[in-house]
């Protein structure tokens, strides 16, 4: 009974001592069980550096076991503390992969840019080229046009001098004279006989001459003024002087000369160009006189 | 009951069997407190704490690679003195401190070279967007 109740006692004593002790505490597991949360809900940590965190769970654990097991203190540290440094561990290695994936991308980046840059070179040298091409073709265009003006130039310039001078010798060929008006060809008197509207033979060449001018210049018009000396009464006159006109405009039309490009008017004895004093003045004074227009066809009024 | 029935087992045995299980009991009692000297772990330790000795993680873990180092001598007095527990305990620690070193040193190098190339990557940027202007 004596030992049966020392056993009991025993036992007693026991469960009260582990009752009463409560588990022995390490601050170096607590905060290792609170960096080992931080990395489990870390997803670089899970993704780069998954091996790490089992070798750091694992310590953990062991950590944990002893601790429940209540070995020494020192044991239940020293695991701890591996514990703790194995899951920083995990975040450096994580941290590295990290950081090398930024390495490969940022190259990976660095390449594309330089692709870039060059392409970017190629093509505003390949502009640059097409640019300079397109202004030499300009230029060369230019200096084309303004060869081929030269020469249309120089052509225009040898022509206008050629039909001026043609012109000219024509207008020579006519007696024209030139006054302030403009170009006048006087046909004398020997065109007509006293009192007469008819056209002498011989003046029928210089009106042919005339005609072949006007159909040669087509933008020139003609006015044809007659004139009269101052014997006959002055209606008389008027009406002989535009007779005399008519007649001069019938023949350029009948040699071709448009309707158009021929008009007439009769000055009666008025605008004597000599005495009426004497045979020969008077003989001046009946005449034709035939305008030139410009080259717009104006002729200036008398 | 079960009480009762071992304490009226035990004088069962011969007593040549009590005194082999005394004598098995007591050599495995001295081996699970002295233990075996940890001379692997020790040379493993050193081993990695000599190879994280270098000029990264003396620049970029040296409290790290201080306590590895200082861990170590202390296992390998503890060695000594016999105290393989102790020296097992240190040796463990010295090497998570060693292992820990060298993944901060490379971890700060990787940074430092990805920073570096994000420099240059950012400088070749600009450079191309001043030429496109």
């Amino acid at each position: 009974m004596k030992k049966n109740h020392f056993f009991a006692l025993s036992l007693i004593g026991v469960a009260v001592m582990s009752g009463c002790s409560t588990m022995p505490q390490s601050t170096t597991l607590d905060s290792a069980r609170v960096d080992y949360s931080k990395a489990q809900a870390n997803p670089q940590v899970v993704t780069l550096a998954p091996l790490q965190l089992k070798d750091a769970g694992e310590a953990l654990d062991r950590a944990n076991a002893a601790q429940t097991s209540r070995e020494d203190a020192e044991v239940v540290e020293s695991l701890a503390y591996v514990a703790k440094q194995k899951i920083a561990l995990t975040q450096e290695t994580a941290q590295r992969k990290s950081a090398e994936l930024a390495v490969s991308n940022a190259s990976a980046e660095r390449n594309k840019l330089q692709l870039q840059a060059r392409t970017n070179e190629a093509d505003q040298a390949h502009q640059q080229a097409a640019m300079a091409e397109l202004t030499a073709e300009q230029k060369t265009a230019e200096a084309n046009l303004a060869r081929q003006q030269a020469a249309a130039a120089q052509a225009s310039a040898a022509q206008d001098q050629a039909s001026l001078a043609a012109m000219q010798a024509q207008m020579d060929e006519l007696n024209a004279k030139k006054t302030p008006r403009g170009m006048v060809i006087t046909l004398g008197d020997v065109l007509f006989d006293t009192n007469q509207a008819q056209l002498k033979s011989g003046g029928e060449r210089n009106v042919q001459k005339l005609a072949e001018f006007l159909k040669r210049y087509p933008q020139r018009t003609v006015l044809i003024e007659g004139f009269t000396d101052s014997r006959g009464s002055d209606s008389s006159n008027q009406v002989l002087s535009e007779q005399r006109a008519q007649a001069v405009s019938m023949a350029l039309i009948g040699m071709g000369v448009g309707r158009d490009r021929v008009s007439t008017k009769g000055y009666g004895e008025a605008y004597a160009v000599a005495g009426n004093d004497t045979a020969s003045g008077r003989q001046l004074n009946r005449r034709v006189e035939i305008m030139l227009s410009d080259e717009r066809g104006v002729i200036a009024p008398r | 009951m079960t009480r009762k029935n071992s304490r009226f087992q035990l004088p069962q045995l011969s007593r040549s069997g009590v005194v082999y299980a005394l004598l098995v009991g007591g050599v495995m009692l001295m081996a699970g407190c002295a233990g075996t000297p940890p001379t692997e772990q020790i040379a493993v330790t050193k081993a990695a704490v000599a190879h994280a000795s270098n000029a990264g993680t003396t620049q970029f873990a040296p409290v790290e690679l201080q306590s590895a180092k200082d861990k170590l001598a202390r296992a390998e007095q503890a060695m000594e003195k016999k105290d393989y527990a102790l020296a097992s305990r240190l040796a463990d620690e010295s090497l998570a401190d060693a292992r820990l070193a060298e993944a901060k040193s490379e971890s700060a190098q990787a940074q430092k070279a990805a920073k570096d190339t994000q420099d240059a990557s950012r400088v070749l940027r600009e450079e191309i967007n001043r030429k496109a202007q």
